[in-house]
């Protein structure tokens, strides 16, 4: 069997002494900036590519890669730890994994975590073994309309995310579309709400918001109560998950990771996006969604294998075709030219010895990351017996650093600020924070998709209708509209007629 | 300019400077150098290889300060009021020169004014692409095509005023043409539309595009240098294959404050001739497609100058000032 | 009406979305709308601006007349003013005075919005955590700032 084949000797590859050691290195190096907000892969990949210049091509692209995903596993420590988004992706894991953290379950949280992450890992390798030059080719299936429906269906499901107050969510979503549209506008080139801010024109940062609105907003939250503030208002419960977790897990984990390997094959869809939909997916199935917000692991397990499956699939695009799907996937083709490697779909024959040695690695690699993270949870919950006096200050620093490192612009920590104050506010007066940055995600990509749909239409907008996969998402929403607004009415007319 | 001209001018430069006692006492510390770009994109990697060659040069580190923002104009600003003792410089590239007609620079900087010309480091042109399934199998097809259905064929840019959008926009001009413009966030996005054949048209930096071009998902109709590029010589440049004085090519450069010691800008120019034409960083250059460009001071900076009236037509004519 | 509506959370709830919608409408006045098909740079903005005012109107209307949920009367005003100060002071200090000062400025001015705000615990917990900082961040992931501006 040629796969068979394939991936033993891309195993005797990645199991040499030097691309395990450059692996190690790679993951170690990902989990640390994955934990610290705002330095992200992106920033990390482009200090360390001169490094790269003196190893083989194929030890570069695997330390690299193990720098890319492992950052997605340290995301969600911080995450759930602290209420501190790691990476763009973990910012649905504050929403469960903190409130577990509350409850004095941090343990099983990062576990299942990690747990989550290694399936989808897992299961995303396989499918770039297996399937990578055909999903390739369904991505180049997807043009603006396609995008901008996918999207539009996400944000209709986005209601689901509704708690509690379900005009206060879509009014928050509304905010996040407002808030996503500050800069420069794709298509026209035109500066909007940038009040002559030079630093304003590429937008806000999802950084600065995620982490001025939870991490910042939540502190000054904390600070309000009366005594002092323990992370820990319960006593510890066992580090690792009971059976129960796991029977409550193992559901998200396996969809979790199939919608994160849908959204990652596809290169035009942001990071997030493939974690918000397993949380609304996973919110939706639930027989008590009720639980959702305060501490559900299934909102931990099913985000977390969404995010890692995304990360190791959007290798797919790069790997098969050669093109980048995000400014990280762009830098490590940079890293394999500087090698002398012209990537591109012949890379697999041409260079077996680096595809499936990457191919490989990544599954060592991943493997290393829950060997290397399941003995940390341990440290990490230790971490919240700092009493939180001095556990807030730490976790500013280390937020205003990151913050700071992504463009070193004093500017943006101006705005975190801003953003803490804002999102005080908005807890206070019991807005929910993760509808705001969904729509903050989706909106300038479906406003970009949408209009850009518009214009090589031609002004028709019966290309949404007449493209058989955008016609399918179209299909779908409207079945979602349906299954949603009729029950509410009714609970609506029950209310008011009380 | 064959190498072993640049030898020789390395060799002269070599032993004229080596009698300026002065510039050997610089550096005395780290050098801050400015990328008003994020990491990962050409300024960056060009800044990054020749930061890391030059700082083995001058025996100081050189640490690279990436400050995005406003297709570079924030990291410029930032630059201009750095104090000018040449421990603050900055790499530039064509965007240096389009800036001042895409953004009201009034009090902030001027482009040529408020700074000193360093050295020159290398330039990159474009090339024109095309979908492989696309009716245009050469650039007079694609003229004829693109007037006979005026504003219809889909050219995929990297966002207004990229590069991208630059060599298309003179193309349109110079050609007499009208596309159907597309933007996109960033060149990678731009390129995978044009691959999956969902636009048309593009003109993308050689760099990025040469392993789509070699495997065959993209075809290049030309090239927007003045010569046939190394990596593609089969492929004709756009001026010889029916747009005569066609020239689109992104170059890029590192300057300093307006007012740095002249003893200073000596000490560089002779490192940075040095570091441009050692093997590593020649071999790297040809890898991503992009030639050594050396000048002499005055040279880099009228060539700024011309840049900077070539591109203010093509954005005036484009309207691709947003208002 | 309800004549409680200030300590009411609809209401002040309402207040904020029609400030920030009325906003965006306002500075989106100035910007191209285009049309359904041919939407320009200020078609969004100015629905969505005018979807949070509609949202705005109907939690002030529902504040005022029965005023619901009363806001939390327990938050600190002193985290609400030095937290973010303290922020905004580090993003004013990095590029001026260095990294170490702008470290030092935000960890003690952040510890300084807690009630338990404690001066030799903060003093030495401050310096161990800059110090940790300087060997994480510049040391070891080589992030590209000043320790001491004209220092290094």
């Amino acid at each position: 069997m040629d796969l068979f084949n394939n991936l033993i000797f891309g195993f005797s590859v990645a199991l040499s002494l030097q691309n395990l050691f450059y692996c190690f290195v790679g993951v170690l190096v990902g989990t640390l900036i994955g934990v610290l907000p705002g330095i992200g892969p992106l920033g990390t990949i482009a200090i360390l590519l001169p490094i790269t210049y003196s190893v083989s091509p194929v030890a570069a692209m695997i330390m690299l890669a193990g720098i890319y995903y492992g950052a997605q596993y340290g995301g969600s420590t911080s995450a759930i730890l602290v209420n501190l988004p790691g990476e763009t992706s973990a910012v649905v894991t504050c929403i469960d994994g903190y409130q577990m953290a509350q409850q004095g379950r941090a343990g099983p949280a990062l576990a299942i975590a990690a747990i989550g992450s290694f399936f989808a890992g897992t299961v995303g390798t396989l499918l770039i073994a297996l399937f990578g030059p055909p999903l390739a080719d369904i991505a180049l299936k997807f043009g603006a309309p396609e995008y901008f429906a996918l999207m539009l269906m996400g944000l209709v499901a986005a209601a689901v995310l509704a708690e509690g107050d379900m005009a206060k969510s879509i009014a928050m979503v509304v905010m996040g579309l407002l808030l996503g549209i500050v800069g420069t506008d794709v298509n026209t080139g035109a500066q909007r709400f940038s009040f002559g801010i030079f630093e304003l024109t590429d937008g806000i940062g999802f950084i600065v918001v995620a982490v001025g609105v939870f991490a910042v907003g939540e502190i000054i939250n904390n600070l309000g109560d009366k005594q002092e503030r323990r992370v820990l208002s319960t006593k510890l419960s066992s580090l690792f998950p009971s059976r129960q977790d796991l029977r409550q897990s193992w559901g998200p984990i396996l969809r979790g990771t199939g919608l994160g390997c849908f959204f990652g094959v596809l290169p035009g869809t942001g990071p997030a996006i493939a974690s918000f939909s397993s949380y609304m997916l996973e919110k939706k199935l639930a027989k008590d969604p009720d639980r959702f917000g305060k501490g559900a692991i299934e909102g931990v397990a099913g985000p977390e294998a969404a995010n890692n499956a995304d990360a190791q699939c959007k290798f797919i695009p790069m790997l098969t075709l050669g093109l980048p799907a995000s400014g990280v996937m762009a830098l490590m083709l940079g890293a394999l030219t500087i090698q002398g490697i012209q990537p591109g779909p012949q890379v697999m024959t041409q260079r077996p010895e680096l595809f499936w040695g990457l191919i490989a690695s990544m599954w060592i690699g991943n493997l290393m990351l829950v060997v290397l993270n399941l003995p940390l949870i341990g440290l990490w919950v230790k971490l919240l017996q700092v009493p939180y006096r001095l556990l807030f200050p730490a976790i500013m620093a280390f937020s205003a650093i990151g913050i700071f490192s992504v463009n070193n612009s004093g500017f943006e920590i101006h705005l975190t600020a801003l953003f803490g104050v804002l999102g005080f506010m908005w807890m206070r007066l019991g807005f929910p924070l993760a509808p705001m940055l969904l729509g903050f995600v989706l909106g300038p990509l479906m406003e970009e998709y949408l209009r850009r749909a518009m214009l090589m239409s031609g002004g028709d907008p019966l290309v949404f209708v007449t493209r058989p996969i955008s016609a399918g998402f179209i299909i779908v929403t409207v079945l979602i509209l349906v299954v949603m607004i009729v029950p509410a009415v009714r609970k609506r007319r029950a209310v008011i007629a009380d | 300019m064959t190498i072993r001209s640049l030898l020789l001018k390395t060799v002269a430069a070599l032993l004229a400077l080596t009698t300026v006692a002065a510039a050997q006492q610089y550096p005395t510390k780290p050098v801050r150098l400015i990328i008003p770009f994020p990491p990962g994109g050409s300024n960056d990697v060009v800044g990054r290889l020749i930061a890391s060659q030059l700082s083995e040069r001058l025996g100081r580190q050189i640490i690279v300060d990436n400050r995005s923002g406003a297709g570079g104009v924030v990291g410029t600003e930032l630059a201009s009021q750095a104090p000018k003792d040449g421990y603050t410089l900055l790499v530039i590239s064509i965007a240096h020169a389009v800036n001042p007609w895409l953004y009201d620079l009034k009090g902030r900087y001027d482009p040529l004014k408020s700074f000193t010309p360093i050295a020159a480091l290398a330039s990159g042109p474009n090339v024109l692409v095309v979908n492989p399934g696309f009716a245009a199998n050469n650039v007079q097809e694609l003229i004829a095509l693109a007037k006979k259905s005026p504003g219809k064929v889909g050219w995929a840019s990297a966002g207004v005023g990229s590069f991208q959008h630059l060599g298309g926009a003179l193309f349109e001009l110079q050609a007499g043409v009208n596309f159907l413009h597309v933007p996109f966030k960033g060149g990678g996005p731009a390129m995978i539309d044009v691959v999956a054949g969902h636009n048309q048209v593009m003109f993308s930096s050689l760099v990025q595009t040469t392993p789509q071009i070699q495997s065959g998902k993209l075809r290049a109709l030309g090239v927007g240098g003045l010569k046939r590029s190394p990596i593609l010589p089969k492929v004709p440049t756009i001026a010889e294959a029916g747009v005569p004085g066609y020239e689109a090519t992104n170059w890029w450069g590192i300057v300093a404050p307006a007012g740095v010691p002249q003893a200073v800008v000596d000490r560089l120019r002779k490192e940075i001739a040095v570091v441009q034409t050692a093997p590593v960083v020649l071999e790297q250059f040809a890898k991503e497609g992009a030639d050594v460009l050396q000048m002499s001071q005055a040279d880099f900076a009228a060539y700024m100058a011309s840049e900077m009236a070539k591109w203010e037509k093509v954005v005036k004519a484009s309207g691709m000032k947003a208002e | 009406m309800n004549r409680n509506f200030l300590e009411s959370k609809d209401f002040w709830s309402g207040l904020m979305l029609i400030a920030i919608g009325g906003g965006a409408l306002f500075i989106a006045r100035n910007y191209q709308f285009g049309s359904s098909l041919r939407m320009g740079p200020g078609y969004f903005p100015t629905v969505l601006g005018g979807i949070l005012v509609m949202f705005g109107v109907y939690f002030a209307i529902a504040g005022l007349r029965s005023g619901a949920e009363p806001l939390k009367s327990t938050w600190s005003l002193r985290a609400l003013i030095i937290l973010p100060l303290s922020l905004v002071l580090f993003g004013l200090l990095i590029d001026r005075a260095g990294f170490v000062p702008a470290m030092l400025a935000l960890i003690v001015g952040s510890a300084a919005a807690s009630a338990q705000f404690k001066v030799v615990e903060v003093a030495l917990f401050s310096v161990l955590l800059t110090a940790f900082c300087v060997v994480v961040f510049i040391w070891m992931l080589g992030l590209p700032y000043e320790l001491i501006t004209g220092i290094w």
